[in-house]
């Protein structure tokens, strides 16, 4: 599969980043690890006239830990991230994360910034071109047609990244800039919910940094992914749970996060009121996992069905909870 | 359909400098197999999942299918014609022949960089520091135990090697 022609750019510093992306006006496509997009354009999903690649802006790499905030930069890969003791010890979630994301040989160049952007998949979408040109365009190739919902009016397809519900969980924020501006959001609000154009940040924008504040005491995290294949394959569900306890070990406050359940991570508010007051051994998971079921709409696009998918999220929660209280 | 221009780029292969020109959107894997004729590099899934295309960049693994020859100059690269030093095999490449962890050998190269990679950062790994290692490579004939026992051997091998010069 030969990826399509393209100008390629590569700046050396963000500045020159900021212009190219101002100048291109959202037309070059952004390369960061390039384990999300290489695929796209080898399987005729996006040829873009030009791709800017940020592998030299080393500015954009690193991780720091100051008042109390983690602040890593966009291009900080994936193994950085794993062999970071202060990751480890204080945003397991996060942690967890990572190690769930394929194998050793993409962490190497895979990239949190990258992760966190990636498309979201479908199974009627990320196939080969030979396989697609059988049938009309889907909504989300620019047709009107979806094949995982008949008659669909709205794209089903799927986040995939295994980042953004654990730091969703943790409460990050994005430091997204453009030429002469800058502006941080928390990172829910990057998310469309819109499968076709998954993410709300402006064509000349840049996301270049994640602030995670550092949890509290009594506060532990985790995230569980179900996939078939830990080595190579992308959630079929997940879920990120972040629980404070009190000094009386009462569960003070839940933030939980589901993956691959639709066009961008969701959160549970319902789930926080639910299990506050509560401890280790009195959640009522059986009414949680009411909550998660109802609330939750799940379509026949990754490779096990909708169905099957939505009666694990009480499965998986439960797992997720657990392991964030202990 | 849009043609971008060549253009000339260097890459450092197996200690060797090599120039090219080539067209940006070329991958590693195509530049080391169709132009280098470095075809001990082998393709298999083209798409990141399998990890027979698996090289070192800079001492670690990574897949070439999916980064861009354009994108390697300036850092070392290591393929599998790297590894031995003339006649001589590297003690990895010596064990995986030992063991008989090598079948239809189409994933031999990845995975014996990718166990060089663990060593180079961990002479001693445990059994478990192993499978991790070579998650990322798919073996469809040997089952992994006797991949496995010959990475363990190889760092013996290495070890021993490197003790006795």
């Amino acid at each position: 599969m030969r990826i399509p022609y393209f100008d390629f750019r590569a700046p050396s510093t963000l500045e020159e980043a900021l212009s190219i992306m101002d100048d291109y006006k959202g037309g070059a496509r952004v390369l960061a690890g390039g384990t999300d997009l290489i695929p796209i354009m080898k399987y005729g999903l996006d040829a873009p006239d030009t791709i800017m690649s940020l592998k030299k802006i080393t500015d954009l790499r690193g991780i720091k830990l100051e008042n109390k905030e983690l602040n890593i930069g966009a291009m900080t890969p994936l193994a950085d991230l794993l062999s970071s003791h202060i990751i480890k010890e204080n945003f397991r979630a996060l942690h967890q994360a990572v190690e769930a994301v394929a194998a050793p040989p993409i962490w190497n160049v895979a990239t949190i910034g990258g992760n966190i952007c990636q498309n979201s998949r479908c199974f009627y979408y990320n196939q080969s071109k030979t396989w697609r040109i059988e049938r009309p365009p889907c909504l989300k190739a620019g047709g009107n047609a979806c094949y995982a919902v008949p008659k669909g009016k709205k794209c089903f397809s799927v986040y995939s990244g295994d980042l953004a519900p654990a730091l969703i969980a943790l409460k990050s924020s994005v430091f997204v800039e453009r030429k002469g501006r800058s502006r941080i959001l928390s990172l829910q609000n990057i998310f469309s919910g819109n499968g076709t154009a998954p993410f709300t940040l402006e064509k000349e924008e840049l996301l270049t940094s994640i602030i995670v504040p550092l949890p509290d005491k009594g506060t532990g995290s985790s995230y569980v992914k179900m996939r078939f294949r830990p080595s190579v394959d992308y959630p079929l569900l997940s879920v990120a749970a972040s629980v404070s306890l009190d000094g009386s070990k009462k569960i003070k406050e839940t933030t939980l996060v589901l993956g691959a359940v639709g066009p961008a991570p969701v959160v549970v508010a319902a789930a926080g009121k639910l299990l506050r007051g509560g401890t280790k051994d009195t959640v009522d998971f059986d009414a949680l996992g009411e909550i998660l079921r109802k609330g939750t709409q799940m379509v026949d696009n990754l490779a096990l069905p909708g169905s099957y998918r939505r009666k694990m999220i009480p499965v998986i929660a439960k797992k997720a909870i657990r392991a964030a209280i202990e | 359909m849009k043609k971008s221009q060549k253009q000339l780029i260097s890459l450092k292969i197996n200690g060797q400098e090599y120039e090219l020109a080539i067209h940006p959107n070329r991958t590693l894997l195509e530049v080391l197999r169709e132009d280098l004729t470095l075809t001990g590099t082998k393709e298999g899934c083209d798409d990141g999942v399998c990890g027979t295309c698996t090289v070192l960049l800079n001492g670690a693994p990574i897949r070439s299918c999916l980064y861009l020859a354009i994108e390697a100059q300036g850092k070392e690269v290591t393929t599998i014609e790297g590894l031995a030093e003339g006649e001589r095999l590297h003690p990895i490449q010596q064990a995986f022949i030992e063991h008989g962890a090598i079948q239809c050998g189409y994933c031999s190269p990845g995975m014996i960089l990718t166990a060089k990679a663990l060593l180079d950062k961990n002479p001693t790994p445990t059994e478990q520091d192993i499978k991790l290692a070579i998650a990322g490579n798919f073996c469809r004939c040997t089952g992994y135990n006797k991949i496995v026992t010959a990475i363990k051997a190889g760092c013996q091998n290495a070890e021993e090697v490197n003790n006795h010069g």
